[in-house]
């Protein structure tokens, strides 16, 4: 691929035609560019992408601390009732041996959402205060919370599976705790985050001062 | 506005125009700015990925309907299918929970499958559907929510827990899910841009 030079050129994010827009003719108030093979909405970037990312990572920031202090999973075993944390869950895993698996359970539900947190909270911050900063690196950390991001999922599923299996009356059985209405909180929110920030920010220059 | 030459592509990342070239196949064209991928030459075929979708819609239909884990506890057996699953949560009064489940594991992928047919059937026979734009922006939507991987890695993690509790065995879902998780990495390596190339 060979570098184009700069024009006003935008790509539709629905279809990826390139539309050439003019720059000399400024659009009415209110109108908006569509493409014009499908006719999405143009946009130079997604709008009010940075409140939008703040919002959810802040949000998602203050349920990650009830998401892991509240027990995830109640169970109930011959006459005895436990209930389970999330960090509880893989030391019990890590005693019993399999430590493969708590390492994978530690990852997903544990290092991913700090992890994303940390991250989305520094994407959005050095768009406005270091956007020069790191360009490349910014840019790669993205498109990897991208793809690492919906496996904080794997909790939720495993005690949504327990539950409905784990079911003989006292003898043993398995319920959802409130914790983890809190963490699958916490998954969606840090998904809507990364969707909502727009990366082409990471690129684009700050406005000269004056 | 107008309709810049075909020859050109923006990067979605970044907002930078190239130049663009055909790729050969398994040819991987990045973003010389942030190293995005920019486009990839595809092996498959749009009959391909249509024989691939309708596999995946057997399979779904398998994974969906069968018991995912069969506990046995003494005497009493419980087995559990993935509705069977989503009730049970609704049932504890979870029911967020059970709504979240249900839009990852049941209802994104069912999308994932049934909008893809109906987009790729009529394209196969070189028509285009009606609502075209809007189906392909929810196939996007679609592949961003469906987890059956983490499902299916989910369903296996279940079964190490119970195994030190009960008779735990995996049952066909299990299975299929696995089959699931392959399909649709296959289906979404062909990406969704390319759809657009079939429409006049």
């Amino acid at each position: 691929m060979q570098d184009a030079p700069e024009p006003p050129l935008l790509g539709c994010d629905s279809c990826g035609l390139v539309s050439l827009v003019d720059p000399g003719r400024p659009l009415p108030l209110g109108a908006q560019l569509r493409c014009e093979r499908c006719h999405h909405a143009l946009r130079s970037e997604k709008p009010q992408s940075v409140q939008r990312t703040w919002a959810c990572v802040i949000a998602a920031a203050v349920l990650y601390i009830p998401a892991n202090a509240l027990p995830v999973m109640r169970t109930t075993s011959g006459f005895e009732n436990g209930e389970h944390t999330l960090l509880g869950g893989i030391h019990e895993l890590w005693l019993d041996g399999a430590w493969g698996l708590a390492m994978i359970v530690f990852i997903a539900s544990i290092a991913v959402p700090v992890l994303k947190i940390a991250a989305l909270a520094l994407l959005a911050w050095s768009v406005r205060k270091a956007p020069r900063w790191r360009r490349l690196e910014r840019a790669r950390l993205f498109r990897l919370i991208e793809v690492v991001g919906h496996w904080s999922m794997l909790d939720v599923y495993v005690v949504v599976l327990l539950g409905a299996c784990v079911r003989f009356g006292s003898l043993a059985s398995a319920h959802p705790a409130p914790g983890l209405l809190a963490f699958a909180a916490v998954v969606v929110l840090t998904l809507f985050a990364a969707h909502s920030f727009d990366p082409r920010l990471i690129w684009r220059d700050p406005p000269p001062h004056g | 506005m107008t309709r810049a030459e075909n020859s050109l592509a923006v990067c979605e990342r970044c907002g930078k125009a190239h130049r663009w070239t055909l790729l050969e196949p398994g040819e991987t064209a990045r973003c010389t700015r942030c190293q995005a991928v920019l486009g990839r030459g595809h092996r498959l075929g749009i009959e391909t990925i249509l024989a691939l979708t309708v596999t995946a819609l057997v399979v779904f239909g398998v994974a969906s309907s069968t018991d995912v884990l069969t506990v046995s506890l003494g005497s009493a057996h419980v087995a559990t299918t993935l509705p069977g699953a989503v009730l049970a949560a609704w049932q504890d009064d979870e029911r967020l929970i059970a709504i979240a489940t249900a839009a990852t594991a049941l209802v994104a992928p069912a999308l994932f499958i049934a909008l893809r047919l109906y987009v790729l059937v009529p394209l196969a026979l070189g028509k285009v559907p009606a609502g075209f734009g809007w189906c392909v922006r929810a196939l996007h939507q679609a592949g961003r929510w469906s987890m059956i991987e983490v499902l299916t890695i989910g369903g296996l993690l279940s079964l190490v827990r119970l195994a030190a509790l009960a008779d735990a065995s995996p049952g066909p879902a299990m299975f299929a899910l696995g089959l699931l998780t392959l399909l649709f990495a296959a289906i979404e390596s062909a990406g969704l841009r390319h759809l657009w190339w079939y429409v006049p």
